[in-house]
C-alpha cells in the first residue's frame, strides 16, 4: 500500500496497465494473424523442436510418398511390358503347336516361320522397351540398348544392377527386372560364361524362339514340337516375373498406405504443436479489448479532475 | 517589556514566512511533472520568544511569542529507495539488453518457417533424391546444385548476420561507455556546484534532483553504488570509482570491457558484453561446428557390395587401388567416412574417363569450413557433371566407364539427414554432440528459445521490481497537486489573516497616537 498517492503516481500506473492491455492485445493479434501459437522459438521452446521436427518428417514423407509414386510407376510399366510378352509368346505356341502338325506342307510352315520371326522382332522390342528415357531391361545400364540391333539377342547379358527406391527411412526397394531373369540366360550351345548364382538356360526365349524358326524353314515338325515345353516353361518364368511386380505393387501400395497415415498423424501433431486456438484467441481478444476499454475510459476520469477543479 | 511595535514584526514575520510557503507551493505545482523532481517543504518554526532567560528579565508571567520563521526548505526524498531503485535498475539494463539481443538471434535463425535453414536443408536433401531418380542426366544435378547454392547462400548470410551483429554490439558498447562518461562528468560537475552552496548553509534541493537522475541514468548503464558521508559524494562501480566529489574518473572501452566479471557486473553495458562474447560468439561457433560436421564430421555408412571404389581410395585401413576388380566390394562394407565430403568422394561424377568425385563443399579461404566460408565445390560451380551420384564402373575391353544408372552415392547422401554424426570429431571449442544435422539444428534452436525465454521472464520482473520501488519514490517524494492546493490554500488564509493582523495592530497605533490624551480638546 502507497501511503500517499499522487498524479504521477497514478498517470504511471494507468500508463504502464494500458501498456500492459496494449502489449496483450499484439500477442493476441500475432497469434491470431499468424494463426498459430508459435512465432518464435521463446513462445515455447520445448514445442519448438517438436515443430521443427515435424516439420522435417514431412517433407522427407512427402518425398517418400514422390519416391512410392515413382517406384509404382515403375511397376505399372513392367506390368504392361510383360503381359505384351505372355501375350506374345502364346501367339508363338499357338503357331507352334500349329507347325508341329505333320500335316502342313512346306509352304504354311515357312508362312509360320515368317510370322514367328515377326513375333521375336516383337519381343527383342518389347525388351529394349524405354521407361522415362531410360532402357528398362538393361540393369544400371540405363543408357544403353540391352538387346542391340546386329547383336544376336541369344547370346546377351544384361547388367545385374538394380534400381532402388527409398521409400521409407532405410528401406530400399528394388522396382526394376533383371533382363535376363525375364528373357532367360544365355544356352550353353552360345558358349557365353554365366557367372553362378545364375546358369545357362535353354529356354532363353530368343533361344526358342531361334529353333522354332529354324525347325519350321526346315520343316522339321518334332523340332518344332520339342520347342513347346521349354516355351511354356519360359512363359511361366515371364508370369513368375510378372507376379513378382504384383508382389512388389502389393508391398509399395502398403508403404503408401502407411506414409499417408504418417502425413496425417504428422500434420495433427503439428497443428497441436504450432496452431493457435483461434476460439480461445478470439475471446481472449474479446475480453482483452474491452479491459482495454476500460482502463481508457477510466483514465480519461482519473486523470482530469484535481482539487483545482473544484477550487472557485 | 515588550514594544509597541512588536505586533507590526510578529505579522510582518508571518507574511514572509506564509509567501514562502506559497511560493514552495508553487514551485512543487510547477514541477509537478519533472523527471526526478522531489517535492520540497518549507519548514516553519516558531521564532525565538522573548523574555529570555536572564537578570534584565521582567516580573511579566508567561513568554511573549515573537510570529513565525523558517529555517530551510528541504526535499522530502528517501535514500534508501534510490538505492533499491539503482540496484533494480542495473539488473533491468542487462537483462533487457540480453533478452534484445536474443530477439534479434531469433529473427535471424528465422524458426519456424519455411525459408529457414532447416527447410533448405531439407530441400538439399530432396533434391538428392531427385538425382537419384534420374542419375543418368544433367537436369537433377543442376537442381542439386541449386539446392546446394542456395544452402551455402544461407549458411553465409546466416554468419554474416552473425558478424554484423557482433559488430553491431562492439559499437553499442562504445556509445555506451561515451553516454557513460558524459553522464560521470555531469555528475562531477553538479557535485561541484552543489558543494559550492551547501557550504554556505542552504540546501541544494533542485541541483541534488538533478544528480539524482542522472545517477539513475547511470545505473541502467552500468552497476554503480552511491555513498556520500563525512561531506564526500562517491559513486563506484564496484571496487572502481567512478567520481568522488567534483572529479570525474573517466572510462575507457577498454578498461570497461577488462572489468568484465570483475567490477561490472550488471546493467546494459555489462549485458552487452555479455550477449556479445557469450551469446553471439556462442551461436556463431554453434553453427560453425553444425556447417563443418555437416561437411567433415565422421559418420558410419554402409557400401553396397558391388559398388566400386575410385583409384587409391582408403577405407579402414585398406587402400583399394588396381583393376576394376580389384577394387570392387564383394560384400556391404560399414565405414566411417568424414562427412559429405568423405561420402562424396566416394563415388564417380558424369564424366568420362571415370572421374571420382572431389570434396562437395569447400572453405573460400583455405582454413577449417565454417559457416561463413563454405563455398561449393568451383567445378560443381561451373559444371554440374561433377557431382557424383554412381558407385560403380565397369571394364569393357580395356575401357573403364562409369555405369551412369548406379545411384547408390545419390541414395547414400539423400538418405544423410538421418545419420548420425560425431560433431566432437570437427568441434573447434567445447560443443560436442552425436546426430543428425536436424538434431543439431533443433538443439541450437531450442537453446535460444529457452535463453530467449529466461530472459524475458528476468526483464519483466525486473521491470516490476524497479516500476514498484518507483511507485515508492513516487509516493514519498512525488507532487499531489490536491496536496498542493489544500496548502495553497491553507497558505493563502494564513497570509490574509496575517495581513489582517497588520491592519489589526495598525488601528491600535492608530488608535494611541491619534486618539488617545485628547479628553476635552
Amino acid at each position: 500500500m502507497l501511503g500517499r498517492v499522487t498524479q504521477g503516481t497514478m498517470t504511471a500506473q494507468l500508463l504502464g496497465n494500458i501498456n500492459k492491455n496494449l502489449k496483450q492485445a499484439a500477442e493476441l493479434q500475432e497469434k491470431m494473424g499468424t494463426g498459430r501459437k508459435i512465432n518464435r522459438p521463446s513462445d515455447d521452446p520445448v514445442g519448438i523442436t517438436y515443430s521443427l521436427r515435424y516439420r522435417s518428417e514431412l517433407s522427407i514423407n512427402n518425398r517418400f510418398q514422390t519416391n512410392v509414386n515413382s517406384a509404382l510407376s515403375w511397376l505399372d510399366f513392367y506390368d504392361t511390358i510383360l503381359s505384351q510378352a505372355v501375350d506374345v509368346l502364346k501367339r508363338v505356341k499357338e503357331l507352334a503347336v500349329q507347325g508341329a502338325n505333320g500335316t502342313n506342307p512346306q509352304v504354311a510352315l515357312d508362312n509360320i516361320a515368317g510370322e514367328v520371326e515377326q513375333m521375336k522382332d516383337q519381343l527383342v522390342d518389347v525388351a529394349n522397351s524405354m521407361f522415362q528415357g531410360k532402357y528398362v531391361f538393361s540393369g544400371q545400364m540405363t543408357e544403353q540398348m540391352p538387346y542391340p540391333p546386329g547383336t544376336d539377342p541369344k547370346t546377351v547379358l544384361t547388367d545385374q544392377g538394380s534400381l532402388d527406391y527409398i521409400i521409407n527411412t532405410g528401406i530400399r526397394l528394388s522396382v526394376n527386372l533383371i533382363g535376363n531373369n525375364v528373357f532367360g540366360y544365355p544356352p550353353a550351345s552360345t558358349g557365353v560364361v554365366v557367372n553362378p548364382p545364375n546358369t545357362n538356360e535353354e529356354d532363353n526365349v530368343f533361344y526358342v524362339l531361334d529353333q522354332i524358326i529354324n525347325s519350321l524353314r526346315s520343316g522339321d515338325h518334332e523340332g518344332v514340337a520339342a520347342q513347346i515345353p521349354l516355351l511354356e516353361s519360359r512363359i511361366d518364368k515371364i508370369l513368375t516375373q510378372r507376379a513378382e511386380v504384383g508382389a512388389r505393387v502389393n508391398r509399395i501400395e502398403l508403404m503408401e498406405q502407411r506414409l499417408k497415415d504418417l502425413n496425417l498423424n504428422l500434420v495433427t501433431l503439428q497443428s497441436k504443436t504450432e496452431d493457435a486456438d483461434l476460439e480461445e484467441l478470439i475471446i481472449q481478444s474479446k475480453v482483452n479489448e474491452s479491459v482495454y476499454q476500460a482502463s481508457l475510459a477510466v483514465g480519461a476520469k482519473i486523470i482530469m479532475p484535481t482539487l483545482v477543479d473544484f477550487l472557485k | 517589556m515588550r514594544s509597541t511595535f512588536h505586533g507590526l514584526e510578529t505579522g510582518k514575520r508571518s507574511l514572509f514566512a506564509q509567501q514562502t510557503a506559497l511560493q514552495t507551493t508553487g514551485h512543487n505545482i510547477a514541477n509537478a511533472n519533472t523527471v526526478g523532481y522531489s517535492r520540497q517543504v518549507v519548514n516553519l518554526i516558531s521564532s525565538r520568544p522573548i523574555e529570555a532567560v536572564g537578570m534584565m528579565r521582567t516580573n511579566v508571567p508567561g513568554q511573549l511569542g515573537t510570529g513565525v520563521e523558517f529555517d530551510s526548505i528541504t526535499r522530502i526524498r528517501e535514500t534508501f529507495l534510490d538505492d533499491q531503485y539503482r540496484n533494480g535498475s542495473q539488473i533491468h539494463g542487462a537483462w533487457e539488453v540480453r533478452l534484445d539481443v536474443l530477439e534479434k538471434l531469433e529473427t535471424i535463425f528465422n524458426e519456424p518457417s519455411d525459408v529457414g535453414l532447416r527447410s533448405l536443408l531439407d530441400k538439399f536433401w530432396a533434391s538428392w533424391h531427385d538425382l537419384s531418380e534420374n542419375p543418368e542426366d544433367i537436369t537433377a544435378r543442376k537442381l542439386v546444385r541449386e539446392t546446394a547454392r542456395a544452402l551455402v547462400d544461407a549458411f553465409n548470410q546466416t554468419h554474416r548476420q552473425l558478424e554484423d551483429l557482433q559488430a553491431d554490439l562492439t559499437e553499442n558498447i562504445q556509445v555506451k561507455v561515451a553516454q557513460m562518461n558524459t553522464t560521470l562528468q555531469t555528475i562531477a560537475e553538479l557535485t561541484r556546484q552543489i558543494r559550492r552552496i551547501e557550504a554556505l548553509g542552504d540546501n541544494a534541493n533542485d541541483l541534488r534532483d538533478q544528480r539524482d537522475v542522472l545517477v539513475d541514468q547511470l545505473s541502467k548503464l552500468v552497476n554503480i553504488t552511491v555513498t556520500e558521508a563525512n561531506g564526500i559524494y562517491q559513486v563506484s562501480m564496484g571496487g572502481v570509482v567512478l567520481v568522488n566529489n567534483d572529479t570525474a574518473n573517466l572510462q575507457t572501452v577498454d578498461g570497461i570491457v577488462g572489468n568484465f566479471g570483475g567490477a561490472l557486473t550488471g546493467g546494459e553495458i555489462y549485458g552487452t558484453i555479455l550477449a556479445r562474447d557469450q551469446y553471439v560468439t556462442e551461436y556463431i561457433n554453434q553453427l560453425n561446428t553444425l556447417v563443418n560436421g555437416l561437411v567433415n564430421g565422421e559418420v558410419t555408412i554402409t557400401i553396397p557390395r558391388g559398388s566400386v571404389l575410385p583409384e587409391g581410395t582408403v577405407l579402414n585401413g585398406i587402400t583399394y587401388t588396381g583393376s576394376v576388380a580389384a577394387r570392387t566390394l564383394a560384400d556391404d562394407l560399414t565405414v566411417t567416412v568424414r562427412g559429405l565430403n568423405g561420402l562424396h568422394q566416394l563415388g564417380y561424377t558424369l564424366l568420362d574417363p571415370p572421374t571420382a568425385g572431389g570434396p562437395f563443399f569447400v572453405s573460400a579461404d583455405g582454413g577449417p569450413i565454417t559457416a561463413g566460408n563454405i563455398r561449393l565445390n568451383p567445378d560443381i560451380e561451373k559444371d554440374a557433371s561433377y557431382i557424383a551420384s554412381s558407385m560403380r564402373v565397369i571394364e569393357n575391353g580395356g575401357t573403364v566407364t562409369v555405369v551412369k544408372g548406379n545411384k547408390d552415392l545419390a541414395l547414400l547422401i539423400s538418405q544423410f539427414n538421418d545419420l548420425k554424426i560425431n560433431f566432437s570429431s570437427v568441434s573447434t571449442g567445447a560443443i560436442t554432440g552425436y546426430g543428425s544435422v536436424n538434431d543439431f539444428f533443433r538443439s541450437i534452436v531450442g537453446q535460444l528459445g529457452i535463453q530467449a525465454q529466461e530472459a524475458e521472464r528476468q526483464t519483466e520482473n525486473a521491470k516490476l521490481v524497479i516500476d514498484q520501488v518507483d511507485a515508492r519514490r513516487q509516493a514519498v517524494s512525488g507532487v499531489s497537486l490536491d496536496e498542493e492546493m489544500a496548502n495553497m490554500v491553507k497558505f493563502q488564509h494564513a497570509y490574509n489573516a496575517a495581513a489582517r493582523f497588520i491592519t489589526t495592530i495598525d488601528q491600535i497605533l492608530d488608535k494611541i497616537i491619534n486618539s488617545m490624551g485628547i479628553v476635552g480638546r
